[in-house]
């Protein structure tokens, strides 16, 4: 199944354990947008991040809703949404806060480059 | 003095609303809102969304011209420039009809424009904006005011206020007493406090300017400023959305709770300009220190000429807010120059003060620069 080029939403801690554990060890650059259905700012820049993905198929793009994982989003103190985290080889390398789609975009350049 | 330049006093617009069914759980009410009909509404006002972020009480909007704040029950938005702020009123309550919710208060407020003849129709006098924003509300909201609440500055910094509500002043306050400005505060109200100030000191303009091609996105200079001037320890609490305009200017939205705050710069000389609006919880003895506090940040921050203060509040004030608030605020300089007290359908009871700074004042002794 190609999951290439498209945002993965993770429904269970077991899907979001395994997309991190895959992430991980094909040192890809992940990153997550921690999301709620309810708050405005998610559905601003959803259509961004989902051409974003499709843009760079290297990057791997996962999406959690704080409210369906909420032991996942507290893990990860995430405070406001949308929170977007970058992770290469299990480590939190970056973080965005906000639907900011420049800082977004820059971000996502600037840990994919690197080797 | 410039002939135009671009307006900092913003236009501020507050809808409150209710459910038409007193059964259903109003959840997360207008935050469902989708964004092409909100994208639609800021088109209206000819703005858009530079950047935004939520929590679990509301969703914060930095705009091209501004601010905008939507919680499940009320909006507030709050433009600057030459927007059309009051197109915003008839598609914002087509939306929210559709979803069931319907308007029960209104507020309209500014300061005094610096450039009133550069404004579009209707904001070309508080007039014709009283009686657009009439226009666009249904009848149910009968009880209307609309005054402006002078300073002792000429014709600038006075305070225009137009509110309607579904309900009477006197029936819209927790505590039966008749005085309005008397009542003893509720422990679970909470006030609105808006400063304009003008004239910013010439040094901290200076901080609100880009410097050419240094490749940073308008988030990442706008952090910067955000911790260069100062603002950032204004709430060490807030979750702060800030952004830098090229080649100058300055917005910020922080989240604290469920209390929103937000602060707009207009640096250039001639015509600058700073606002600063947040809410804050009331807190039976310290009201006051409160706002003093944060008169005391905005003014170290910003170092106006001028300064006005109004302040909302539903539940009314303690008799003695006010004289606290001048004496609170001498040690930095600040004289006051009018004080005026109205109440509102809605919005409750309002407290307008000016201030003028001791760099400002004719016959001062020492006429030094800034507020220090």
């Amino acid at each position: 199944m190609a999951e290439e080029g498209q945002v993965i939403s993770c429904h269970t801690v077991e899907a979001w354990e395994e997309q991190l554990q895959k992430g991980n060890e094909s040192k890809k650059l992940m990153v997550i947008d921690f999301t709620a259905s309810w708050c405005g700012p998610c559905r601003f820049i959803a259509p961004f991040l989902s051409e974003l993905a499709k843009k760079l198929p290297h990057v791997t793009f996962l999406k959690v809703d704080v409210d369906e994982l909420k032991s996942v989003a507290a893990d990860w103190a995430v405070e406001a949404m949308p929170t977007f985290m970058f992770v290469k080889e299990g480590n939190i390398v970056d973080k965005v806060v906000g639907a900011k789609k420049d800082e977004l975009q820059q971000t996502v350049t600037k840990h994919m480059a690197a080797a | 003095m410039s002939v135009s330049g671009f307006e900092g006093f913003e236009k501020r617009l507050e809808l409150h609303f209710s459910g038409d069914d007193p059964i259903r759980n109003i959840g997360m009410g207008l935050r469902l809102l989708e964004f092409e009909s909100l994208d639609k509404v800021l088109h209206a006002v000819q703005c858009t969304v530079v950047s935004a972020v939520g929590n679990h009480y509301f969703d914060a909007y930095v705009l091209s011209e501004s601010s905008l704040f939507v919680y499940p029950t009320k909006i507030i938005i709050k433009t600057c420039g030459t927007t059309q702020l009051l197109k915003s009123i008839r598609p914002l309550l087509s939306y929210a009809n559709r979803m069931g919710f319907y308007p029960d208060g209104c507020k309209y407020t500014r300061g005094s424009f610096i450039f009133p003849h550069s404004q579009p129709f209707p904001h070309t006098s508080f007039k014709e904006e009283v009686l657009y924003i009439e226009s666009s509300l249904p009848t149910s909201l009968a009880y209307r005011k609309a005054s402006i609440m002078p300073s002792k500055i000429s014709t600038s910094h006075s305070w225009h206020v137009f509110t309607a509500s579904n309900h009477d002043i006197h029936h819209q306050c927790h505590d039966p007493l008749p005085s309005l400005r008397y009542s003893p505060l509720s422990s679970s109200a909470s006030y609105t406090i808006e400063i304009c100030m003008t004239e910013l000191d010439e040094a901290v303009a200076q901080k609100f300017f880009r410097q050419p091609e240094d490749g940073k996105s308008g988030h990442s200079a706008g952090r910067e400023m955000t911790k260069m001037t100062g603002i950032q320890a204004i709430n060490q609490n807030a979750v702060i959305c800030d952004f830098a305009f090229d080649p100058c200017g300055y917005s910020m939205n922080g989240m604290d709770d469920d209390k929103y705050s937000t602060i707009h710069v207009t640096p250039e000389e001639g015509y600058s300009y700073a606002s600063f609006e947040c809410v804050v919880s009331m807190n039976d003895d310290r009201d006051d220190d409160d706002v003093v506090e944060l008169l005391k940040k905005a003014v170290q921050v910003f170092r106006p000429g001028t300064l006005s203060l109004a302040i909302s509040c539903t539940g009314g004030f303690h008799h003695d807010v006010w004289p606290r608030i001048v004496s609170g605020v001498k040690p930095l300089g600040l004289k006051c120059m009018s004080c005026t007290m109205d109440d509102f359908p809605a919005a409750g009871t309002v407290l307008f003060q000016t201030f003028s700074s001791r760099r400002n004042r004719a016959g001062w002794p020492g006429g030094q620069e800034g507020g220090r």
